[in-house]
């Protein structure tokens, strides 16, 4: 099964060096950091949406679509509790909601799912080796780089180990399906271990293998794909540094997209 | 010739162990020759190859005497990273030591912890894809590859290091054979171009080629030699753990003059000798789909399509298995096997079509119920052994069931009685061997007491004296009254022990009937990749029914 991020396409985004995307990610974050009123978030998320049509990494999306819509429905739902507005809608107790408290959480549910749909894009259209190539050139050092990218690599590894395990325990008769969600977890154990003793056995191993191709995260090393700034990368990176600093005077300056004062 | 590797009264014991693992090991290998290193497991073999690049002593810690000298370096003085440009080790697990996202970086990696200039890398790789055969796959996934493409990534991957020296450590022991003979011939091709390699090799017909042969056993060198020399002493060779050639053994047991290491040897033999009258008439295939007991198992026109590929794995499957079967199924990888066995136990269920589980659907079971009719055996032990006892971890799946502890210990008992394992109650099964966990892993399925017993690749793994050991306790069973399904890419293993052979091929059957006459259609087997053993084949020229040697030899002395 095929569980990596990474979509191997021929898009401009692809083809941008790591450390555009990097920076452009982390722009983009601050974006969504700008405004918490639901209508200038829902045109930041569609913007996120159009790029990663433009990147082709729709069926990423999708096959998260679950947690994107749980993002949304949980902040929507769970939000309006925890901060309050001037014109109430309902109320009970100790508990309240407002039409801004409402329009709060959508925001964030859109902030939140508009995130990870950053992350997303960025996963799809970036190597795992890219991604370490330009954390180092950011002035990431290596064994740190390297660390982190191997750990996102091992997910889908340990995730695959994971469902294998679980089938063998089926297999023997162990109910996951009844009980409640103490017994349920009880029920957890007999899959952790092998999986803790499997993850153990597996980066062992991985060490081992690293060590015999001649790993040494001192020694100097080459890149044999060596990105490049090109013309692209700075007008990319120009057009959103530009852009977060005109939505930043909207926010601070003109006092837009403001659904409650005094929170991000 | 000069001197590649010399190993001088090399002994290790990994920290924390009695044993040695290494004793008095004394070997020189010649630069561009080829050595096989073979023995029963737990012998010492990969701990070997560790030593020769040096993870012995520097990764792994423990007690080191003696000394390993490669091209007048002393391995012990250097580091593994440094000594990778001279010895290459290719792991035995090829899943695990692939990490990059596509096969160009793969290769890569190695080159440019050397620093190497990056159009050199581009050179390297250019050309070691095309040594690998993978010319056309740069920008593939490795997760992507069959098993035999991602083994041969992984030496790929170490050649490009241009070491003098390549060591690998059982390349084709989780292999089908498709995938084993593409490695094999990756090795035959590295032999032409001069380079040292050392190989542990699990069969006899693999080391046949090899220059000179090392047989260990318990952590000692006790013999070395050519071929002709090692794989001709057919007891010692038991002794070690290792299955003796087969066709020499039946010489051997014969009393017949020469000394066979493949077919076309023995029939030249067999002929200049007039040993036996040959027979042109390939053997009348036995009467076939006669189903002794009341059905268990009834596939009908199974389909499955994987939900997230779309790949449809199994296409229209009609199959009844009867009660008190020895099965086994055979095809390449990714031909169906374990998807096809995973429906019997309700694992998956059909896309379309039906499973029927003693006349009733899969579906209409809960997982608990099914557990109690068919039990399933993963390939890997360690994906199912958690608990601290090997007590505790024979009973879970009677605890499960709500069984009363009283009877839970009996069973437990008697489950470890039939594999063998009795007094080990209290062990705790992760410091068990390899072979005993799988014995657990059996004995925990059993102590259910299912009807139907299946084994993915029961014997992968497990050096020959186990396997044996593994295949009569599933005989056993299999006299006892239950229903026996394998999965293997073992050859002999399925003539040996199943009755019934059902070979699958891109997810539909292509053959299925008694072993023999499964066997005899060379042509239908080929077809899915598949040849007989050797043992078999033999007894096809022949014209005889022989499956196993002691059939053959009472065949051939009436």
């Amino acid at each position: 099964m095929n569980i990596f991020l990474y979509l191997d396409k021929e898009t401009w985004i692809h083809r941008l060096d790591p450390r555009t995307k990097l920076i452009s990610a982390v722009i983009l974050f601050g974006i969504c950091l700008c405004f918490n009123h639901p209508v200038y978030l829902a045109v930041i998320s569609a913007g996120i949406f159009f790029l990663g049509l433009w990147a082709r990494a729709l069926s990423n999306f999708w096959k998260l679509r679950y947690i994107l819509l749980l993002l949304i429905l949980f902040s929507s739902i769970l939000w309006p509790f925890f901060v309050s507005g001037p014109t109430r809608w309902w109320g009970w107790g100790p508990f309240a909601i407002s039409r801004e408290s409402a329009f709060y959480g959508l925001a964030m549910g859109l902030r939140l799912s508009t995130f990870v749909g950053i992350g997303l894009i960025f996963l799809s259209t970036t190597r795992n080796e890219e991604l370490t190539n330009g954390l180092i050139r950011l002035g990431v050092p290596y064994p740190l780089a390297f660390a982190l990218s191997t750990a996102l690599r091992l997910v889908p590894t340990f995730v695959g180990a994971g469902a294998t395990i679980i089938q063998a325990q089926v297999s023997r008769g162990l109910d996951l399906e009844s009980g409640n969600i103490f017994r349920r977890i009880g029920k957890f154990i007999p899959q952790a271990v092998p999986l803790f003793i499997y993850a153990i056995h597996h980066t062992n191993y991985l060490a081992m293998a690293l060590e015999s191709k001649g790993f040494d995260p001192k020694a100097k090393r080459t890149f044999y794909y060596e990105p490049k700034m090109q013309r692209i990368d700075f007008m990319v990176l120009g057009f959103f540094v530009l852009l977060l600093f005109v939505l930043l005077y909207m926010r601070l300056g003109l006092g837009l997209g403001v659904i409650i004062k005094g929170r991000l | 010739m000069s001197i590649a590797v010399s190993i001088e009264n090399l002994s290790f014991t990994y920290a924390g162990k009695e044993n040695p693992a290494l004793k008095n090991i004394q070997a020189r290998i010649e630069e561009g020759s080829f050595i096989c290193i073979m023995g029963h497991g737990g012998a010492g073999k990969s701990s070997l190859c560790y030593a020769l690049n040096a993870l012995i002593p520097k990764f792994f810690r423990g007690s080191y005497l003696g000394r390993v000298v490669v091209k007048g370096n002393e391995v012990s003085k250097q580091t593994v990273s440094r000594l990778s440009r001279q010895v290459g080790l290719v792991l035995q697990d090829f899943e695990a030591q692939l990490f990059s996202t596509n096969v160009e970086l793969e290769m890569a990696f190695g080159p440019e912890n050397h620093a190497l200039p990056r159009l050199e890398i581009k050179k390297r790789i250019q050309y070691y894809l095309k040594s690998i055969g993978l010319e056309h796959f740069g920008q593939r996934q490795p997760a992507t590859l069959s098993g035999g493409q991602k083994q041969r990534l992984a030496i790929g991957s170490v050649l490009t290091m241009e070491p003098d020296t390549l060591v690998l450590d059982e390349p084709t022991t989780d292999l089908d054979p498709k995938g084993a003979e593409e490695v094999l011939a990756v090795a035959q091709g590295l032999r032409q171009e001069n380079r040292t390699l050392v190989m542990v090799a699990p069969e006899p017909e693999i080391a046949m080629d090899a220059d000179r042969i090392w047989l260990m056993r318990d952590g000692e060198l006790i013999a070395q030699g050519p071929p002709n020399e090692i794989l001709t002493d057919t007891s010692k060779l038991i002794s070690c753990g290792v299955k003796p050639p087969s066709l020499l053994e039946l010489f051997q047991s014969l009393g017949w003059p020469g000394k066979p290491m493949s077919i076309v040897q023995a029939l030249t033999l067999i002929e200049q000798h007039q040993l036996f009258p040959q027979r042109k008439q390939i053997p009348p295939p036995l009467s076939s789909g006669q189903i002794k007991g009341p059905y268990i198992l009834q596939a009908e026109d199974l389909e499955y399509v994987y939900p997230f590929q779309g790949i449809k794995a199994l296409q229209g499957i009609n199959l009844t298995i009867g009660e008190g079967e020895f099965v086994a199924l055979l095809g390449q990888n990714g031909s169906g096997k374990t998807t096809l066995a995973k429906h019997c136990n309700g694992l998956l269920k059909p896309t379309t079509g039906r499973m029927l589980v003693q006349g009733k659907t899969t579906s209409a079971y809960s997982h608990k119920e099914l557990a109690q009719k068919v039990g399933y055996i993963f390939q890997n032990p360690d994906h199912q052994i958690f608990a601290r006892t090997v007590e505790e971890e024979i009973g879970f799946g009677l605890k499960v069931l709500g069984i009363d502890s009283k009877t839970i210990q009996r069973r437990v008992t008697e489950a470890l009685e039939v594999v063998g394992l009795q007094g080990y109650e209290k062990e705790i099964p992760f410091t068990l061997t390899k072979g005993e966990r799988q014995r657990v892993a059996v004995a925990s399925v059993l102590a259910v007491q299912p009807q139907v017993i299946i084994l993915d690749e029961p014997t992968t793994g497990l050096d020959y004296g186990h396997q044996r050991h593994m295949m009569d306790l599933l005989r056993d069973l299999n006299q006892k009254g239950h229903t026996i399904i394998i999965i293997t890419h073992s050859m002999w293993v399925a003539a040996e022990y199943a009755g019934r052979t059902i070979v699958l091929k891109e997810g539909c059957i292509v053959l299925d009937g008694p072993t023999r006459s499964v066997f005899a259609d060379e042509s239908k087997l080929a077809e899915a990749s598949l040849a007989p053993p050797p043992l078999v084949q033999m007894s096809n020229r022949l014209g005889l029914e022989a499956l196993t040697l002691k059939q053959m030899v009472q065949e051939l002395k009436r």
